[in-house]
């Protein structure tokens, strides 16, 4: 079991040049963004409130986690744990299909056929292109659950099959002659050796979500979630309240992806795999 | 045969591959009896067939003609009765060395407390004490192959099969592990069917020295090796032996180096 | 090994199946527990109908056509006008950009707008006088071919509000009251009124609404040409709501005998914006800052929010509508009062707009607070 602090260590193992570097650039893009707000400012811009300044930014996301909203009385940890409900969802339903279908079709050439037509024609459609749809046919619920499923789908899917298919065959050869029949081939080498590939999908595939569930909140708007919360505040104008849930959103998708890749490549380097 | 049973027996192999605009026949005609508890080494050039004849009495490859028995039943697909050394190692990176050894007895479903025992058996053997929790990938290229020796024989494998096993492996330590696999046959006495383009492995280690012809490749000639072990490389009657197998060898390069020769030029007019 | 090995695959399905039909049960839970509560969610009103019908929700208040399109497509029906909650509200107005209309010629456009706006309104009202004139039959042409839905809806719709442009005291009151319920929710900050340079509401209000423009419209006369010919007037206005029905009488070319629009007639080169129409009077809002709109028809809360909140000054320069939304709940449901609403989950069309703050305050009188459906 990874605990967190490890991860964060490892994270910070990072050389001080990298961190400096990262500090600088992160100064570079505050300053950049407070100048062009004292320039709206000063040039009495029509937009000059929809490009608030860092500092209201930081406040008003220090504030939406204590002061409940006057609309649905929540703060923004209650629509963090609506979104990650929401993924979580999403994420459980596509593992549960990807990992068997892309066995399944990474082993089996029939499979393979069978599927791979449905699968081309359904992967190059944005998953958000769904979202009308899927609202009115599957509900508030199952909706934006069924488009973070198709993001994190196909990159699960196609990582598993690819997974499958890089199966050294000299190691299919060692159990053969060490006496496995095909069950075991499955579960002891084909299995074992596709998890890494598995981590990567479920890595690339919770980027995918993040960017799905925002979207689908957006449209769907229901039971709330960081993106709920962006559409609400934007609708009646809070700006700076519109960048502290943009914010959240950058912070929770490092935060995601960042441990993912993270177990990703533990996973790699403790499977002794590239 | 020197007085042994047979353990190994090859008659009239026929192996054809086919290419999507031609067939190439690799093998016609191969036969050879390996004695039971004896150590053989196929020698041939590049592309005789030598790994052939070790995949299909493996069960990895079949055959298209002919017949192979080893132990007196016929060899139908692989099975546990012929252990595989292979050069790549083909460990199982997720696993580590002991659970490498264990792999056969796990299929087998030999209860863990006894596995344990036989792995620690054999960990002993390969002098891989204190690296039974390491992953392959902590290990050196010698040391890798101790486990791959060492997970063949935990099988009790009636033959080892063993494709260049020593090819990936720097000039020293394949020396040392030439001594090394010696003394562990010398200690479980199995049958051992070795390939190898190694002249001065082949006179290092076989009782006998099968020379391949070239392409489509059949037992050109069999040298016995009479010298006791441990052999010196600079003694007389080694470097004898080796002449005589060398002799053997290079009227068969001589011939692929022509055929290639041939089959780059038709491709070149094509 | 082998049988642990399949048994930790077994017992990882099982585990991943038992988790996802977990969530899956704790998140269908429709509505809450609280039996003094009503659950709500937001959606775009011309799904609204879709969403009933599919049963994803037990009711919506919207504005027409799309209650009306529920009503005669018996999907829905009505179990409360607007009107009934709050007699004549004001709704839609007519804002102008307060940088469009910082000179004489924006000013006098903005006049000859107005003259136009009030000049389709009285035309819609002595059409609707008498359903059997040709005026009647054109309107409702007109209307068909606005809100994309069909004659008998668009009938029906008509009949739930009332057209006029008159900023009268009980307009005043109605916004100082939008505006003091905002700022008890707390969607507007104290701070805010100061930061727009007024000392209170009333004084907000009062400053917000220029009847200047409506004063001069008296005496704007017919034009002969067009004055505008290549700065047109960019108009935003909302998708398909018969509210602004006025805005699609002024472009059309059939109302008047000469063959010209009354905003031509008024010499104005009148265009759809660029994102008109909008989907709500936020995005209406939003196009005034970012400098796409130089007159816009919307409702009036968006308008009040927008302008404190993200300093969006504009002016409000003539009514449109009052009245004509409604709470539509299932046709065959048991539902015929508000009080039955409670633990039911209702959809409006989103904080900025009246009928959020109609079903807010209608719930509220009846002792049931309004939730987010979690």
């Amino acid at each position: 079991m990874l605990s967190l602090v490890k991860l964060v260590k490892g994270a910070i193992a990072l050389n001080w040049r990298q961190l400096l570097l990262g500090a600088l650039s992160l100064a570079i893009f505050v300053s950049a963004w407070q100048m062009y707000s004292w320039y709206l400012n000063a040039n009495v811009s029509g937009y000059a409130a929809y490009v608030p300044y860092p500092g209201e930014v930081a406040e008003a996301f220090v504030d939406s986690f204590v002061t409940p909203a006057g609309t649905d009385g929540l703060v923004m940890s209650d629509h963090i744990i609506a979104s990650l409900k929401r993924i979580f969802m999403g994420f459980v339903i596509a593992l549960s299909i990807a990992v068997p279908a892309g066995l399944l079709m990474g082993s089996y050439i029939t499979a393979e056929g069978l599927g791979m037509p449905i699968v081309e024609i359904f992967r190059p459609i944005p998953p958000l292109a769904w979202i009308p749809l899927f609202l009115v046919v599957l509900g508030y619920l199952k909706g934006p659950a069924a488009i973070v499923f198709l993001g994190i789908f196909f990159p699960i899917l196609f990582n598993v099959i690819l997974g499958v298919k890089r199966v050294d065959p000299i190691l299919i050869d060692a159990a053969k002659t060490l006496g496995s029949k095909k069950r075991h081939l499955f579960l002891k080498v084909v299995l074992p050796y596709t998890t890494p590939y598995l981590m990567t999908g479920i890595k690339v595939g919770l980027g995918i979500g993040w960017m799905c569930i925002v979207a689908a909140e957006m449209v769907g708007k229901y039971g709330g979630g960081v993106g709920f919360y962006i559409w609400d505040r934007s609708d009646i104008g809070q700006w700076d309240y519109v960048f502290a849930g943009i914010a959240m959103i950058a912070i929770l998708g490092i935060l995601t992806t960042g441990v993912a890749s993270q177990v990703e490549r533990r996973l790699y380097a403790w499977m002794g795999m590239k | 045969m020197d007085g042994h049973e047979v353990d190994i027996r090859m008659e009239a192999l026929l192996k054809v591959f086919k290419e999507e605009t031609r067939e190439i026949v690799a093998l016609k005609e191969f036969s050879l009896d390996v004695g039971d508890g004896e150590f053989v080494c196929l020698l041939g050039p590049s592309g005789c067939g030598k790994t052939t004849v070790l995949r299909i009495v493996a069960g990895l490859e079949t055959k298209s003609g002919g017949r192979v028995t080893v132990s007196g039943v016929e060899v139908e697909g692989a099975g546990s009765n012929r252990g595989v050394v292979f050069q790549e190692f083909a460990l199982f990176p997720w696993r580590t060395v002991r659970k490498n050894i264990e792999f056969g007895l796990e299929v087998k479903k030999i209860p863990p407390h006894e596995r344990e025992a036989v792995s620690s058996t054999f960990i002993d053997l390969v002098n891989l004490e204190g690296f039974e929790n390491a992953h392959p990938h902590q290990l050196s290229g010698g040391m890798k192959q101790r486990v791959g020796i060492a997970r063949a024989l935990a099988n009790d494998p009636a033959v080892l099969l063993m494709d260049e096993p020593f090819g990936a492996l720097d000039a020293q330590t394949r020396n040392l592990m030439q001594k090394e696999l010696l003394r562990i046959w010398s200690a479980t006495r199995k049958t051992i069917l070795f390939v190898t383009h190694s002249v001065d492995e082949a006179v290092f280690l076989a009782d006998r020295i099968v020379v391949m012809t070239a392409r489509p490749g059949k037992v050109k000639r069999i040298i016995p090796v009479a010298l006791p072990r441990p052999r010196e490389r600079t003694s007389s009657e080694f470097i004898s032996i080796r002449g005589e197998v060398l002799e053997e060898l290079d009227a068969e390069f001589a011939k692929t180096m022509m055929r290639e020769m041939t089959d780059a030029s038709v491709q070149h007019k094509a | 090994m082998p049988k642990k090995n399949f048994a930790t695959a077994l017992i990882l399905a099982t585990v991943l199946l038992v988790a996802g039909v977990a969530t899956y049960v704790v998140l269908e839970q429709r509505g809450g527990d609280d039996e003094n509560a009503v659950y709500y969610v937001v959606e775009a009103p011309s799904n609204m109908k879709g969403v009933l019908a599919a049963n994803h929700i037990d009711g919506y208040i919207a504005w027409e056509p799309f209650v009306s399109d529920a009503v005669v497509d018996g999907v829905g029906k009505v179990i409360e006008w607007s009107g009934e909650i709050v007699p004549d509200h004001p709704c839609c107005v007519v804002a102008v950009y307060n940088s469009f209309a910082s000179d004489s010629e924006g000013q006098d456009m903005s006049a000859r707008f107005l003259k136009a706006h009030m000049t389709a309104t009285d035309w819609i009202n002595q059409a609707m006088d008498d359903s059997d004139s040709a005026d009647y039959a054109l309107l409702v042409d007109i209307a068909v071919e606005f809100t994309e839905r069909n004659e008998s809806v668009v009938e029906e719709a008509l009949e739930h509000m009332k057209f006029h442009y008159a900023m009268d005291a009980s307009f005043t009151t109605a916004l100082e009251n939008f505006t003091d319920m905002y700022m008890e929710l707390g969607l507007i900050a104290e701070g805010k009124l100061a930061d727009g340079g007024y000392s209170n509401v009333s004084d907000f209000i009062d400053k917000y609404i220029d009847g200047s423009y409506m004063a001069a419209a008296a005496s704007i006369e017919p034009s002969e040409t067009i004055l505008n010919p290549d700065s047109p007037i960019r108009l935003g206005f909302l998708k398909g709501d018969i509210h602004q029905l006025a805005q699609a009488v002024g472009k059309s070319d059939a109302v008047l005998e000469n063959g010209k629009s009354i905003f031509e007639e008024y010499g104005l080169n009148v265009e759809n914006a660029i994102g008109a129409p909008f989907s709500n009077g936020g995005a209406v809002m939003d196009a005034f800052a970012g400098g796409y709109v130089d007159i816009g028809y919307l409702g009036s809360p968006p308008a009040i929010l927008k302008h404190l909140n993200a300093e969006v000054r504009t002016s409000i320069v003539a009514q449109v509508n009052s009245e004509g939304s409604a709470i539509v709940v299932h046709a065959d449901s048991g539902i015929t009062s508000l009080s039955q609403l409670a633990g039911k989950t209702i959809a409006h069309p989103g904080t900025s707009s009246i009928q959020f703050l109609l079903l807010k305050a209608a719930l509220q009188w009846e002792g049931l607070e309004l939730k987010l459906k979690t």
